[in-house]
Formats: structure tokens, sequence, C-alpha cells
């Protein structure tokens, strides 16, 4: 068995006085795909956003693909590794599709113009939406634009795909499309964390998922588990709130 | 980016590019037209006094453009540099950065021209008599240099304000989504938050420009032979303050809204969308 590639080791977090993560560990394999449900302010944004440490946490040990994030220099090295999509999409405003996807490859990966943009060009394909490469985001759907800040994460590399929240803030509409790129990336075998409440995607492609209350894992199982034999109290009231039809 | 013009034009999310300088597209260029043409009239038809006003005070229109043009660069530098310090986290840059701020912007231009010119160079001997540095001792203020020193400090603190404004405008997770590429937090800065910022402040910036050619009308009373100083030695010689004050008036006006007029042009120019 091979090491986890993302080792968390009761990881805990405050902000001022809310406890955020309450000592949270958790084990993802290279290749697994991970759902974390929850109510809103369970800390599950915050657990995904300490893994590429844009946010800092208090205590505890978070290893990325054998490194570990303390406070030390090397995190510019673990986020080359780890791609995150966030839920407001967050693309360049002032930049192009297709320069969205080039500037951190240029300057962080230090590829040449020709190879960035061949790249970005193969990626904006892949999510479905060559055409708009030289369209800036405002002039794209929101849907559009999060298929375009999957590509800029993956124009990347990167061994890991955080997704925060990826369809929450798209028109019911969009949401397929940006569900099927994701689908398809966990059919390559990306290892994915992925914050929904798509419980589709979760069925379809996820291998576990885990539903976290108050900073604290309070279950995990495979989808079919978690959704038809939840064991926890607290698990069956939140499915029951979600899943309301 | 060319491709998308033709593609969406007129629509509410085409891409806004201000084009050509043309009349059509700003008519107030129209004011411009007017104002010369007074000024050209006066000249031809009133050469005296009119004509002899500009001879003379020729010299101090390049003045007054050479101390405008060379502040606003310096002020750019420095307002650069006080604004990232103004959102500094680190306590001392940000404690140093909002001191000069508050302070300068605490104090009228004119009192601070005036005492960079008159009280550091008795501060300088003083100090040059203390250490027995003859350079020192024989120190005598260059009145451009100390002019354009003293508005460079002024404004350099305005500018600064603008340039903080700027950066907080563009949304955090400009910032969040370059760092979770990698790029370092100045590569996030100078490549994704300053070129957005850059667009929100070009009004307030162009707006600094024209204020400062105006203040620079202040540089007249250290010694600097500016287009305000010019007029003031015609009048003297000639006794025609009507006239004298009417021509220095209209030139400084002239410069002034030809500067708008290249500041809205450049913003149409760098206008985008934003989401």
């Amino acid at each position: 068995m091979p090491e986890p590639i993302v080792q968390i080791k009761d990881v805990k977090k405050r902000f001022g006085r809310v406890e955020a993560l309450r000592g949270v560990s958790l084990d993802v394999n290279e290749g697994e795909v991970v759902v974390i449900v929850g109510p809103s302010g369970s800390g599950k944004s915050t657990l995904l956003r300490c893994i590429n440490r844009l946010e800092e946490y208090e205590e505890g040990t978070i290893i990325v693909d054998g490194m570990t994030l303390d406070n030390t220099s090397n995190i510019n090295a673990i986020r080359r590794e780890v791609g995150i999509v966030f839920q407001s999409f967050n693309l360049f405003a002032h930049l192009t599709a297709l320069q969205n996807l080039m500037l951190a490859q240029r300057i962080v990966r230090k590829r040449s113009r020709e190879e960035a943009e061949k790249i970005a060009q193969a990626l904006l394909a892949k999510v479905g939406i060559p055409e708009k490469a030289k369209a800036h985001p405002a002039q794209l759907s929101g849907g559009q634009q999060q298929r375009v800040a999957i590509a800029r994460a993956l124009a990347m590399n990167p061994k890991i795909m955080l997704f925060d929240e990826p369809t929450s803030a798209l028109d019911p509409e969009m949401i397929k499309e940006v569900l099927d790129v994701m689908t398809s990336l966990a059919k390559e075998g990306m290892t994915m964390l992925v914050v929904s409440h798509e419980m589709g995607f979760a069925r379809a492609a996820a291998q576990r998922v885990i539903f976290m209350d108050e900073g604290l894992i309070i279950e995990q199982a495979t989808p079919h588990d978690f959704f038809e034999n939840p064991k926890e109290e607290r698990t069956r009231l939140f499915l029951s709130k979600i899943l309301h039809l | 980016m060319e491709e998308h013009k033709k593609n969406a034009p007129g629509r509410e999310l085409s891409f806004v590019v201000g084009g050509e300088v043309s009349i059509r597209q700003d008519p107030w260029w129209w004011l411009v037209v007017a104002v010369a043409a007074i000024i050209v009239l006066l000249v031809m038809l009133l050469p005296v006094p009119f004509r002899e006003i500009v001879l003379f005070a020729r010299d101090g229109i390049l003045v007054t453009m050479v101390v405008t043009v060379a502040s606003y660069f310096l002020i750019l530098i420095v307002g650069l540099l006080g604004g990232l310090g103004r959102i500094s986290k680190n306590k001392l840059i940000f404690g140093l950065a909002s001191l000069y701020v508050e302070v300068v912007r605490g104090i009228p231009l004119l009192v601070q021209l005036i005492g960079w010119y008159f009280a550091s160079p008795v501060i300088i001997q003083k100090l040059g008599l203390w250490l027995n540095l003859q350079a020192l001792i024989e120190y005598r203020p260059n009145p451009i240099i100390t002019a354009i020193m003293a508005i460079t400090v002024c404004y350099g603190a305005y500018m600064s304000e603008i340039v903080r404004s700027g950066i907080q405008s563009v949304p955090k997770g400009q910032m969040e989504a370059a760092r979770s590429l990698g790029m370092s937090h100045f590569q996030a800065m100078r490549h994704v938050v300053l070129p957005q910022a850059f667009r929100v402040i070009l009004p307030p910036m162009g707006n600094e420009f024209i204020a400062l050619l105006k203040d620079s009308s202040l540089v007249s009373v250290v010694a600097v032979a500016d287009l305000t100083r010019r007029g003031r030695e015609f009048m003297s010689a000639h006794f025609n303050p009507i006239e004298t004050w009417f021509m220095v008036a209209l030139l400084y006006l002239i410069m002034t809204i030809v500067a708008a007029r290249v500041v809205s042009y450049i913003e149409k120019r760098s206008k985008y969308e934003r989401y």
C-alpha cells in the first residue's frame, strides 16, 4: 500500500473565538475522489483551504505528496502540486481565457510562450470551450468561467485538485457542464477533494463521502452506504434536509 | 483581442476600446480648439502686449512643464511604494507609510515648498559646520530640484492613498487564485493585482496630474522661473495686469484641458469589462 498523497493529522484551526476545525484527521490516496459535505460553517471549506495553506492552522500536520506544510518556505512548491477551484471562479479579470491559462505556466513553471499556449489551447478544448480563448472572463457565462478556472488549475499539472463548492455560484442549467468536466477528470484518475452538495456527482464519481459538522469529521463511507445507510443521527438529519425531494 | 472586437461590436459585453483621438468621439476637443483659437487670435491681432507676453513667458511654460512631468514621474514611484506600504502586513512598514501620509497631507503644499527651500539648506549648512564638511557648509539649494522634491514628497502622499485604494478595490480572490497557482506574493501583485488596480485608479491619477500642473505655479515663490513667475515679472515691467493674467490663465487652461483630453483617451483605451 503506497503512502497516502494527502495526510491530515489532528488539524485545528480557529478564527478568533470560533473553532473552525477541532481536530480533523484524513488520508487521501492517490487517484481517490473524496466528496466532503456538511452544513455551512462546518469547516469543510476551511479544511480544503488548509491543504494548500490559503489558511494557516494552529495545530496538527498536513503532508502533501511527501512535503510537510509548515511555516517554512516550501509553500509555493506545494501549491504547484495542488490546484484549487473556487466557488467564485476568481479568473484574472484583465486577461483573456487563454492568458489566464498561460500566466502561471510562464512565470511559475517557466514554460516558453509557445509551449504554454499549446497546453492552454489543448486544455480549453478539453473543457469544451476552445472557441473562447480570446474572450475576457466578463464575456463568459458562469459555467464557462468555471471551466476556464478548472483548465487554469490543470495547466500547472497538479497531482491533486481541490474543488471548493465549484457549482454553488452557478445557474442550474450550467451546473452539468462543470460537473461533466469534473467527472471526466475523476475517470482519468486525478486525486480530487470536492466540497459540494452535488449528490449526483458524489454517487457517480466519488469513492468516499465525508460528512463534517462543527469542525469535525462525523462520518465517512462509500457513496452508496453514505446515502442509503447513514450511521450517525446528525448525518441522517443533514441528509434529510438536503435530499428534500 | 483584435478578433474579439469585430465579433461583438456595441454589445453590452463588448470590449470597450477608445481608438482614435477624434473630435467626434470626444467633443471636449472643441474646447481645446476654442481656447487655442483665442490665444492665436490675441497674439496675431494684438501683438502688443499678447505676443510679447507669450514670448517673454515661453521659457516659463517650459519650466512649468518640466517641473510637472518630472515631479509626476517621481510621484508615481513614491505613490506605488507608499501605497504598498499602506497595505503591508509588516507593522513597521505600515506605520512609517501611514505616518508619512498623515503628516504630509496635513501641511499645505506652499508651506512645505517654502520650508524645503529656506529651512533645509540652513539645516544642511549647520550640519556641515558640526561635521566640518566643506561641501555641506557651501550647500546652496537648486531651486528647480528643491521644488520638484518638495512637490514629490507632498503629492506622493496623496498618490499613496490612491494606489492603496486601487489595490484594495481588486477582489481578494484574485490574489488567492494567483497564490494558489504557485505565484509568489510579488509575482501575484505585479501580474494580477496591480494591472487591475491601475485601471481603477487611472481617473484619480489623471486628476492628480491636472491638479499638479496647476499647483506647480506655487514654485514661483521659491525662485523658480515658471509661467506664473514670468507673468509676474512681465506685469511689474509693463504695468498691465489685466492682459498679463488673462494670457497666463489662458496658457494654463490650454495645458490643463489638453492634459484632461489625454487622460480621458488613456482611460478609454484601457477599459475592460469586470465581473
